[in-house]
């Protein structure tokens, strides 16, 4: 009986052992972070916003998240849609709903960790049907500092805040 | 001036809005089925009402490692966001009880959401909106005129949903549509306008984040999800969404997103931090989309789908019925100056105008000069011998849109020369005041010092083919021109005819050549007295009319020999024994009245006749006075003895008897305006009066009646008209 037991834990120890190693195997170098956005009390239609990663010389990189789902509106987010739409692919990977004025949305964003307290940056860009568009409505260095502290926007974005997922 | 203006409205705005309109209504109905092919996926749980923020949160915080948000669709679906034990993030429907999963939403289909983009903005965005929103205001106006239209139709609010006259397909159910999806086209405009409003920020529907003293949040005494007042105290049905402290930090807290109110909730000790109610605006946002889209529920949404499917049908059969009614338009080939033959139409909706054009077609096709056109042109016209008006009623009793001015016009543009005269009033018993304003022309005509009644008023219910022949057959005989009642048959009408047997025939009285005739029918026929009596004295298209009583189940017809009376000289030259062929003409308006508490009887020479058949068959006794006139006293002779006889079974109450040539030469209207109080009395109890014989004695007797009708009772002789107190059958 106790042999038996035995045989359960190490069962149970090397499963367990095997699911966090291929939880790490799959994001090699990466660190997920819970992102919330608070929108201010705008009026008019749910914003689209994309996250994007900026290098040092204030290029688009990558695009971490894309909140709005209908491909018909990506020409209002005009710089990221220029640099980058054609170039993300699978973006429906990264794509969640828009976000509608006093609402708040919660992602989970990719960040790779060697690009972390380096020259790079992360930025929000928002538009509103028939409405500004922001091409910085935010945009914090990647910085230790920055992703724990709550970042003020400047259009539809109230404010941002990250954690450690 | 009312009427014309929501009619011309309820165009205008229909023809300035259809395309959109159309375009909207297609895509309202596509669109009306995205909530139903939600709600038959089986994602709401079961005994959703019941449950509270205490059962469900506890339940799902234990289920999942990380809840970011939880919303509460239109259709009761509960879903979160968040993620998994793994850390991989989530987004789920489950179900609040359990905290199962029980499915992944769906992305909006790329075809709904291009209909919705179609139905909202027409792609165009911003210009778009506005134009949508337009339409959805114009509708409201439609939806507004078109009520008032059926209110006047209808006359009444009352009566909004009693029967509709069915003139044609189109019209018919353009109005019995109309009113049964009234209330959801209501409902789709007002919703549809006011969102388009908080579109554009007319009227501000701006939400009021709750405010919340960081310094005043306390972190003891520390309580479980489950113990929380307000969780306790909400149910999830009043949910919308519940944002989910975004760390464990005291400072972040639940926002709770319920149907009518924000709060923020203390995440340790389940404090409302804040609490505010949302502005009215922002609550009828919500009721307009629910309204407008269907998506709370799936039977809304199908009354919805049908209700926009009717507006497709609306702008169909409005542009039919304004079709037909342009078709009605007249191209006249002579001019008023030059036509012999007047034909005036009263019309609100454009039937009449068809009778109208029959008319008018025969007699051009006759080689006759006829010019038709509204009763509101009315003029001089110089060489009109004959007027024919033909109006309909509208609303409680009113002159149709063209035909209001006539009463001014026909004062102020006398005719230069003697005009005969004919009413044809059209109208449906399902309504009262029936053909009300027909009398009303016909008693204004008959004023006029050039106007010469040519036949008695004719009314026409529910354009009734039958009520339009015996008009036709009583004017052709007047007139000597042939009208039919449908123009294809211009030759000899086909009817029955029936084999009359003559059973008796007096010898004409000395001076005014009066004589009666019996006739006895071969077979048993359905005739009552007031019926008429159509003889064809040379078996051509020429026919002669006569007013039947009928006496013992005898038909007698009481006839004056005219020097060269085409009818009266055939019936004359009979002897007993003698066959005729003659066809009997049902004369409804005429017959002796079932219900009348007394009828008073008015008859010059002849016209006695359908009146003698009445008292003999009068066997209810009711209350029945006879006013009768002749030439001289020996006309009255070959009815004496009948009338004494009668008189003392009581089937005759009274006999008055005026003689034009002896005595004190008075006319049978003087013995009206004898018993004027007493004939005001008979129509204020409901009481009847029927009126047979010449067109000059019913001109003064209706004058006679039309002004003590106003001074005694303080009512239009047409009131009783047209409520079938005064009955007429006069040549």
């Amino acid at each position: 009986m106790k042999s038996f037991w035995n045989k359960i834990s190490v069962v149970v120890m090397a499963l367990s052992l095997a699911i966090t190693t291929s939880s790490f195997a799959q994001q090699p170098g990466t660190t997920s972070y819970k992102c919330m956005i608070q929108m201010t009390n705008y009026m008019g239609e749910g914003a689209y916003i994309v996250i994007s990663l900026i290098n040092g010389k204030g290029a688009y990189e990558k695009t971490l998240y894309v909140l709005g789902s209908d491909k018909k509106w990506y020409p209002d987010v005009k710089e990221w849609h220029k640099a980058m739409a054609k170039k993300t692919p699978n973006i429906s990977a990264i794509t969640g709903a828009s976000v509608a004025g006093g609402d708040r949305s919660v992602t989970v964003l990719e960040i790779d960790n060697s690009k972390l307290n380096k020259d790079y940056k992360i930025r929000f860009e928002s538009a509103v049907e028939d409405k500004q568009y922001h091409v910085k409505d935010l945009e914090i260095p990647l910085t230790t500092e920055a992703l724990s502290a709550k970042n003020e926007g400047t259009g539809y974005i109230r404010y941002v805040r990250f954690s450690p997922n | 001036m009312t009427i014309s203006v929501w009619r011309y409205s309820h165009l205008a705005l229909a023809v300035s809005s259809f395309l959109l309109l159309a375009l909207a209504s297609i895509t309202g109905v596509i669109l009306a089925f995205e909530p139903v092919s939600q709600k038959i996926q089986p994602y709401r749980a079961a005994n959703f009402d019941e449950l509270t923020l205490a059962q469900t949160l506890p339940v799902l915080k234990k289920n999942y490692a990380e809840i970011s948000e939880l919303s509460v669709d239109a259709n009761q679906f509960v879903q979160i966001k968040g993620s998994d034990a793994d850390g991989k993030s989530l987004t789920v429907y489950v179900d609040p009880q359990t905290g199962k999963i029980l499915g992944t939403p769906a992305r909006q289909s790329e075809f709904f959401q291009w209909v919705t983009a179609l139905h909202r903005s027409l792609f165009l965005h911003e210009a778009g909106r506005f134009f949508v929103g337009l339409t959805a205001f114009l509708l409201l106006l439609i939806t507004v005129s078109g009520t008032m239209l059926i209110l006047q139709r209808q006359r009444g609010v009352k009566r909004f949903f009693t029967r509709i006259v069915r003139d044609n397909f189109a019209q018919y159910y353009h109005v019995v549509l109309g009113r049964l999806s009234l209330v959801p086209i209501l409902i789709v405009a007002l919703s549809g306008t006011y969102l388009s409003l908080a579109r554009f920020e007319l009227i501000k529907t701006e939400k009021i984040s709750p405010d919340i003293d960081f310094d005043a949040i306390q972190s003891r005494p520390e309580r479980k999800l489950a113990d929380f007042t307000v969780f306790q105290n909400t149910r999830l049905s009043e949910v919308q969404s519940i944002e989910f402290p975004f760390s464990e930090d005291p400072e972040d807290y639940y926002t709770l997103k319920l149907s009518d109110r924000e709060m923020a909730v203390n995440q340790i000790t389940g404090d409302i931090l804040s609490e505010v109610r949302y502005p009215t605006a922002v609550l009828l946002t919500t009721l307009s989309l629910n309204l407008h889209t269907g998506r709370t529920s799936a039977v809304w949404a199908i009354i919805l789908a049908v209700a926009a499917g009717n507006i497709l049908f609306f702008i169909y059969s409005g542009f039919a019925i304004t079709w037909k009614r342009r078709g009605n338009r007249v191209k006249n080939k002579y001019s008023a100056d030059d036509s012999r033959f007047i034909i005036l139409v009263g019309s609100e909706n454009g039937s009449t105008f068809r009778f109208a054009q029959a008319i008018h077609q025969q007699l051009i096709r006759q080689g006759e000069k006829s010019f038709l056109t509204e009763l509101n042109n009315y003029t001089v016209f110089p060489k009109a011998e004959y007027l024919i008006a033909l109006t309909a009623t509208y609303g409680l009793g009113d002159a149709p849109t063209n035909a209001r001015r006539f009463a001014t016009l026909v004062e102020k543009h006398p005719q230069p020369h003697p005009v005969r005269y004919s009413v044809l009033g059209f109208g449906s018993h399902a309504y009262p005041d029936f053909c009300k304003f027909a009398f009303e022309v016909n008693q204004l005509l008959a004023g006029q010092k050039w106007a010469v009644p040519l036949v008695d008023v004719h009314t026409i219910n529910d354009k009734s083919p039958d009520d339009f022949s015996l008009w036709a057959e009583a004017w052709s005989q007047q007139a000597d021109i042939l009208i039919t009642a449908s123009s294809e048959h211009l030759k000899t009408p086909e009817h029955p005819l029936e084999a009359l047997t003559v059973t008796g025939i007096t010898q004409t009285a000395q001076t005014d050549g009066t004589f009666l005739i019996r006739l006895q029918p071969k077979h048993n026929l359905n005739v009552t007295s007031g019926d008429l009596l159509a003889i064809y004295p040379q078996n051509d298209h020429r026919e002669r009319l006569y007013s039947i009583g009928v006496l013992d189940n005898e038909l007698q017809l009481s006839v004056r020999l005219h020097p060269d009376g085409l009818g009266s000289g055939f019936l004359h030259r009979l002897t007993s024994g003698d066959t005729i062929q003659a066809r009997i003409i049902d004369n409804g308006h005429f017959h002796f009245p079932q219900k009348a508490p007394v009828v008073v009887m008015i008859s010059n020479g002849t016209g006695i006749a359908p009146f003698l058949g009445m008292i003999s068959q009068n066997n209810p006794r009711t209350p029945c006075h006879l006013y009768c006139g002749f030439r001289q006293r020996a006309s009255l002779e070959i009815y004496q003895r009948f009338l004494d006889e009668s008189k003392s079974d009581r089937k005759l109450t009274d006999l008055h008897v005026a003689f034009s040539r002896e005595d004190k030469k008075q006319y049978v209207s003087d013995l009206i305006a004898r018993d004027a109080d007493f004939i005001m009395e008979v129509l204020n109890t409901n009481g009847v009066l029927m009126i047979c014989g010449s067109l000059a004695m019913q001109k003064d007797v209706l004058e006679l009646l039309g002004t003590t009708c106003q001074t005694k009772l303080g009512k239009s002789l047409s009131v009783y008209q047209s409520h079938g107190q005064i009955l007429m059958d006069c040549y």
